[in-house]
């Protein structure tokens, strides 16, 4: 059995207990063991990148330190944290300067970053570590018919030049852990764009504008949902549509769902397991097409 | 995303302070192609914001426009422009690099100085309430583990991380 | 051999010297050194009575060395060797110093300093003439033929040219017909005409004009009787020395016999198999026997193998009139000897599929310029008609994007040089033919360089070409309008701009073809970073490579338009007839030797040596020892700077003949300054010195200067001899690691002063006492000012103690 480190990070333990709860119920049917471990930290993403950069990426260094320890891999469910996470341990481990730089840093804490780790996405844990023919295996409801818009983010993929989770401009690993539960992913214009969810508190106007051309988008092109791998892209999507049809008055009443959770359906665990409630946008739509 | 640590004489541009900084080494590589505009999901959104009109600014040496203005602020970070770039600049890190430097002048938006605080005091972004510690028992996730505060702070120190001033009235 | 009868003749250049240098005391000195036999003085020696002099000297037998101090030595050591050699004896054993520059003027606030150090001069150059040696000169016949790989308009006009001159050529072609990127450009900019023709050869007797240019199939090209072309053919080995190669050459089968085919086309009537048109950029279709285009150059018809059904079908073969199908044809090997070859190997598009914003490899209207030139071209699939390849519909908005590959770090950093203008001339000719069509060109810069190229700029603009500076994000297909959306920003008006497209045409980087790595290994010559062949000098010697009997033209070296390419092949014809005109190859032997007995077969010279000249062969068993080859080694002593064991020795440098000059140099100071010998190349170092001393810049008399053929000869342990025999300081000058005249020397030299500076410190000598330093000529004031230097530095550390000394 293999098993992870999970890296929660700061949002989904705190707002996105559907995240959290699917994550684990799937990964545990899928026979993989997840290990909390003590001390993980803000894994300092843009925001904080944003008053500094070397703050953060020692500071998410330590963390991948903790893992080190502890002698496991880490499985990252927020894009976020996965995108700071792993950008530091590739880069780190390509930088002799850099990893040498940044040792100096951990040391006042009594650490010191090796390079044994991999930081795993949780889409990445699905296709590399479990695979698509055992989670086809494992499928108990496929969910035929039912039209899905993957939504990778941003920061699963780019920069791609640290990530390699897949090809930035034609990914494909989510589509493919879609169509492994028997749905239909859909191709839409812009797919690869951002959510805007960054720009809250900033640019609220401009941050909506971007959440709500992807609902106009995904809706076009026929999905019957939208599937995120990220916390923030949730939010943006799914609050955000409560936000344009105050706005703009447009309803797209497009249920939201993380992969977590279509897969954890299509697994056969139980609708009412999931927390689906905590979805602004109810996911009923979906439940009764795939019943 | 190597730190040149250059020390360079007191008469240095703007632009060699950018390129001797983390995140900013790529900067003169530019050659104002409009790649990374066009590629920016804000730019053609919010005018005030353009990637590489913010690059040419750094270029120029127009410091005060880079560092004072909204521009900085408006980028999402999501890496379309940095992607695409065919002179490998890395844009989105050069805009990090100049919010640093803008946050060690006191320049910064509000929430930054709320992101700073919090990370300061707890070693999350988003606090965890009593509230939500109980609804994660109620849904059967396992309590929550220690976060490593102290060892945080430390490091914080060590790198030099100023909190973002927190300003009257909000920009 | 017989005893060294040294004539030292001493020029006070026209009484300038003597002003500063007390030439009594030199007279006097010299007179003291054993196996002179002979002293002159005079006001100059390399021409006219002074030259007379030491020919007279040497006729009559009372020398046989020859010592001349003089100036300019670059030119007067010429003159000097050469009369000496006319006189009888080999110009090798003639030795010149330069007194003037590197003594008298530098040194003429300090006369007396000056004076001994010219003594130490004098001296060091005695000792050297003393050992040196005659050195034969190896000649052999040159095979005067030339073989020509590639069959492009450079390719072709460098044949053309050598078989005029009365060379036997062989121009091979690795397709089945001859032109390259021509046969397919349609017309060309500058002159807008036919991109396909060149300059008849002069065989042609009854239509050749000075002002004739003729399209290449009736160009004659073919009957020059001693120009010898294939097609279907490739190099698969290169064996033998500059002058006489052994080339084999795989001919890939035709299947239709060209002296019994006379293009009827009848098989093609009759051939059921369709194959996509390569050649028309798969726009339409093909059959599995054709020709390109009535007018190419072999008017013969092929078979393309992979789409023909061969004896299941076979129905072209009754057909043919003349019997000329034979599908039974297999790929055959011939040999040619040839003296020289000429790479015209050219270049081609970038595949954008690697673009994948772009979508060249899933949207068929996405193409190239090289496509586009297909639909333009009357003769083309489309009669001209420009067509959205999707759905054969008319295509009314062009977009141009610029640099698609070019200029982009993440495939070719390089600008393709040439794209802006195939743009600007597809667009106008789009234009003109289509007044109505919206043509547009994203491009970040217009790069217009040649004569007559601004026009094409102008002339777009005037017809309503829209430019937009910017370049596009991605380009994506907007199913309901049915177009392609161009997704650009116009960096000018700082506005978003989604370009509506029925065809968009990628102007595409130019890169090296298939093959060309391959090719340069066969023939052991490098290629640049960009992976196009490599010059032997981009600003002298653009047509050479390292291999003297190797020569390149056209594209094969960079992108270049048609003048540029025609420039190149021209010159490429000249180099190669001026290298095989005599017929015979006529080279000095002074070269690397050698010592058997302590080779290690460490594999080191074989690497290291730019010219690859060393090889290893096998002795007895299991033993191998270096070989060098003496027409191809240059005599820069890389090898012997390289070799662990010491087992090289270059002739005329040896380690004894550099022991001697040093002591020499270092055997009389006359300054209160500490001695510094100065090693310099003979090519930018020495030559260094020369310039300072010509512009009278001033440093210290106690820096000696020895001059070797390359600083990469220097071994680690000369250095500490050098330091026992006096040297208080070492310089090594050679060339900028860019510019060294032997690619690797001077690289080489400064690795080893790194390592010696570690082994000095063994030794007790402090590291600073050794110092290398690159320069060019012009920077004699930086020599001045490091022998100054240099100086100061080691006075400053005080005398050199070295172990076992008290
Ligand atoms: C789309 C396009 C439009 C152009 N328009 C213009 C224009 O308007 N004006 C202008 O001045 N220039 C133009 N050019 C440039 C022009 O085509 C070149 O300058 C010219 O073709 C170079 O000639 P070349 O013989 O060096 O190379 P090529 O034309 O590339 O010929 C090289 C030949 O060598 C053959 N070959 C390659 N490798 C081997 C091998 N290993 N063994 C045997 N044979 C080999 C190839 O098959 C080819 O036939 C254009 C180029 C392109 C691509
Ligand atoms: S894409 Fe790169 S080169 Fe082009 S303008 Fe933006 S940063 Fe500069
Ligand atoms: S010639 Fe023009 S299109 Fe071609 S690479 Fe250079 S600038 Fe770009």
């Amino acid at each position: 059995m293999k098993r992870f480190a999970i890296f929660l990070g700061c949002t989904i333990p705190a707002r996105q207990p559907n995240y959290e709860l699917s994550a684990r119920k799937t990964l545990e049917k899928l026979d993989v063991e997840l290990v909390d471990l003590d001390n993980f930290t803000c894994c300092c993403p843009a925001p904080i990148q944003s008053i500094n950069l070397e703050s953060s990426q020692a500071i998410a260094a330590y963390n991948i330190c903790l893992a080190e320890e502890a002698g496991l891999d880490i499985v990252a469910l927020c894009n976020g944290c996965f995108e700071s996470l792993a950008m530091a341990n590739a880069a780190l481990k390509k930088d002799k300067k850099l990893k040498a730089e940044i040792n100096k840093v951990l040391a006042k804490v009594g650490k010191e970053f090796q390079g044994t780790i991999e930081v795993k996405h949780f889409l990445q844990v699905l296709i590399e570590d479990i695979g698509l023919k055992k989670i086809q295996e494992k499928v108990t409801k496929p969910l035929s018919s039912l039209k899905v818009a993957p939504f990778y983010g941003c920061h699963s993929l780019r920069p791609s030049k640290l990530l390699q989770l897949d090809d930035p401009e034609r990914p494909q690993i989510f589509e493919n852990l879609i169509e492994s539960l028997g749905a239909e992913p859909l191709e839409y214009r812009n797919k690869l764009k951002c959510c805007g969810g960054l720009l809250k508190g900033i640019s609220d106007d401009t941050a909506l504008e971007l959440a709500r051309e992807k609902l106009a988008n995904t809706n076009k092109a026929g999905a019957d949902c939208i599937s995120t791998l990220c916390p923030f892209c949730f939010v943006a999507l799914d609050i955000g549509q409560i936000q344009v049809k105050g706005k703009f008055q447009e309803i797209y009443d497009m249920p939201i769902l993380h992969y977590s959770e279509l897969l954890a359906l299509a697994l056969g665990v139980a609708p009412e397991e999931l927390a689906l409630r905590s979805h602004k946008i109810k996911a009923d739509k979906v439940l009764e097409k795939i019943a | 995303m190597l730190h040149h640590n250059v020390k360079k004489a007191e008469a240095i541009s703007f632009s060699e302070e950018v390129t001797c900084r983390h995140g900013g080494e790529t900067l003169t590589a530019c050659y104002q192609c409009g790649t990374c505009a066009s590629s920016c999901p804000v730019a053609r959104l919010d005018s005030r914001f353009n990637p590489r009109e913010i690059l040419k600014l750094a270029l120029l040496g127009e410091k005060d426009e880079v560092l004072s203005g909204d521009a900085i602020w408006l980028c999402t970070s999501c890496f379309n422009c940095q992607e695409r770039c065919p002179q490998n600049v890395e844009i989105a890190e050069l805009i990090f690099a100049l919010r640093n430097i803008a946050i060690e002048a006191g320049n910064s938006p509000n929430i930054y100085a709320d992101f700073g605080g919090a990370l300061i005091a707890d070693g999350r972004i988003v606090a965890i309430s009593k509230f939500v510690e109980k609804k994660r028992e109620e849904f059967g996730l396992p309590p929550l583990k220690p976060v490593g505060v102290e060892d945080l702070n430390k490091i914080l120190e060590a790198t030099g991380f100023t909190k973002p001033e927190q300003k009257e009235a909000s920009k | 051999m017989e005893q060294p009868k040294v004539g030292v003749f001493l020029s006070d250049c026209g009484k300038q010297l003597s002003e500063i240098l007390d030439f009594d005391a030199l007279t006097n000195f010299v007179k003291g050194v054993p196996n002179v036999a002979l002293i002159a003085r005079g006001s100059e020696f390399w021409r006219g009575k002074g030259l007379q002099t030491i020919v007279d000297a040497v006729k009559t037998g009372k020398i046989n060395r020859v010592v001349v101090a003089e100036s300019i030595t670059k030119v007067s050591d010429v003159n000097i060797a050469q009369a000496v050699e006319d006189a009888g004896l080999n110009s090798y054993l003639v030795e010149v110093l330069d007194i003037k520059d590197h003594c008298a003027w530098p040194h003429r606030n300090a006369p007396k300093e000056a004076t001994e150090k010219a003594k130490a001069m004098l001296l060091s150059a005695i000792e050297r003439a003393k050992l040196l040696e005659p050195i034969e000169k190896l000649e052999f016949p040159a095979l005067k033929s030339a073989l020509v790989i590639g069959g492009g308009i450079g390719g072709m006009q460098t044949a053309v040219d050598l078989a005029d001159l009365g060379f036997e050529v062989n121009l091979i072609e690795k397709q089945p017909f001859l032109g390259g990127l021509a046969a397919r450009a349609g017309r060309f900019f500058p002159t807008d005409d036919c991109a396909i023709c060149i300059q008849p050869p002069s065989s042609d007797v009854k239509t050749i004009t000075h002002t004739s240019r003729k399209c290449v199939y009736r160009s004659g090209l073919s009957e020059i009787p001693n120009l010898n072309i294939l097609t279907n053919a490739s190099v698969v080995a290169v064996e033998g020395v500059p002058g006489n190669y052994k080339v084999t050459i795989e001919k890939k089968p035709r299947y239709v016999d060209a002296d019994k085919c006379v293009a009827c086309d009848k098989c093609v009537s009759v051939c059921p198999v369709e194959a996509p048109d390569e050649y028309n950029a798969n726009l339409t279709n093909r059959k599995a026997i054709y020709i390109n285009v009535p007018s190419v150059y072999p008017q013969i018809y092929t078979i393309d193998e992979d789409a023909c059904k061969f004896k299941d079908c076979a129905k072209c073969v009754s057909a043919c009139p003349t019997n000329a199908i034979d599908l039974d044809q297999k790929p055959e090997q011939v040999t040619y000897n040839v003296g020289s070859i000429i790479v015209a190997t050219g270049f081609k598009e970038f595949d954008a599929s690697a673009i994948k914003e772009y979508h060249y490899d899933n949207y068929p209207d996405v193409i190239t310029n090289l496509e586009l030139a297909r639909m333009i071209d009357s003769f083309g699939p489309t009669g001209g008609a420009i067509v959205r390849p999707s759905d054969g519909k008319p295509a009314k908005k062009i977009v141009f994007v610029q640099c698609a590959g070019s200029r982009d770090r993440r495939y070719n950093p390089y600008c393709s040089g040439i794209c802006c203008m195939i743009s600007l001339k597809n667009a106008s000719l789009i234009k003109e033919a289509n007044p109505d069509a919206e043509v547009s060109i994203c491009y970040i810069d217009i790069r217009t360089t040649g004569r007559e190229h601004e026009y094409y700029y102008e002339r777009a603009r005037d017809m309503g070409i829209k430019f937009i500076k910017g370049r596009p994000t991605e380009i994506y297909a907007d199913e309901e309008k049915g177009k392609l959306i161009v997704d650009v920003e116009d960096a000018l008006l700082k506005r978003f701009l989604d370009l509506e497209a029925d065809l968009v045409v990628l102007a595409t980087a130019m890169v090296p073809p298939e093959g060309t790595a391959e090719l340069a290994e066969i023939l052991d010559i490098d290629l640049e970073a960009d992976g196009f062949f490599k010059e032997y000098n981009a600003k002298l010697r653009p047509t050479e490579t390292k291999q003297k009997g190797i020569f390149l033209c056209g594209g094969a070296t960079f992108p270049k338009d048609a003048p540029t390419t025609s420039l190149h092949a021209h010159s490429a014809a000249l180099k190669a007839a001026k290298f095989l005109n005599s017929g015979k190859i006529v080279k000095d032997l002074r070269t690397a030797i050698i010592n058997d007995e302590y080779c290690g077969d460490c594999e080191f010279c074989p690497v290291m040596c730019p010219f690859g000249a060393i090889t290893l062969e096998p002795t007895t068993e299991n033993h191998f020892v270096a070989r060098v080859n003496d027409l191809l080694c240059e005599g820069c002593g890389v090898c012997v700077g390289t070799c662990p064991l010491n087992a090289i020795e270059l002739k005329n440098s040896t380690p004894n003949q550099m022991a001697a000059q040093i002591d020499a140099l270092l055997s009389v100071n006359g300054t209160s300054k500490p001695l510094v010998l100065a090693i310099c190349c003979q090519e930018c170092g020495h030559t260094a010195v020369d310039s300072s001393g010509m512009a009278k810049m001033e440093y210290p008399a106690n820096v000696r200067i020895i001059k070797v053929p390359c600083a990469g000869i220097v071994r680690v342990n000369q250095i500490l001899e050098a330091f026992k025999a006096g040297a208080q300081g070492v310089m090594i000058v050679g060339c900028k690691t860019d510019g060294c005249h032997y690619e690797v020397g001077s690289e080489k030299a400064e690795n080893k002063a790194d390592s010696a500076k570690v082994l000095l410190k063994e030794y007790g000598i402090e590291p600073e006492r050794l110092e290398m330093f690159k320069m060019v000529y012009i920077e004699g004031a930086q020599f001045a000012e490091a022998a100054q230097m240099m100086t100061e530095r080691v006075a400053k550390l005080g005398t050199l103690k070295l172990m076992g000394d008290s």
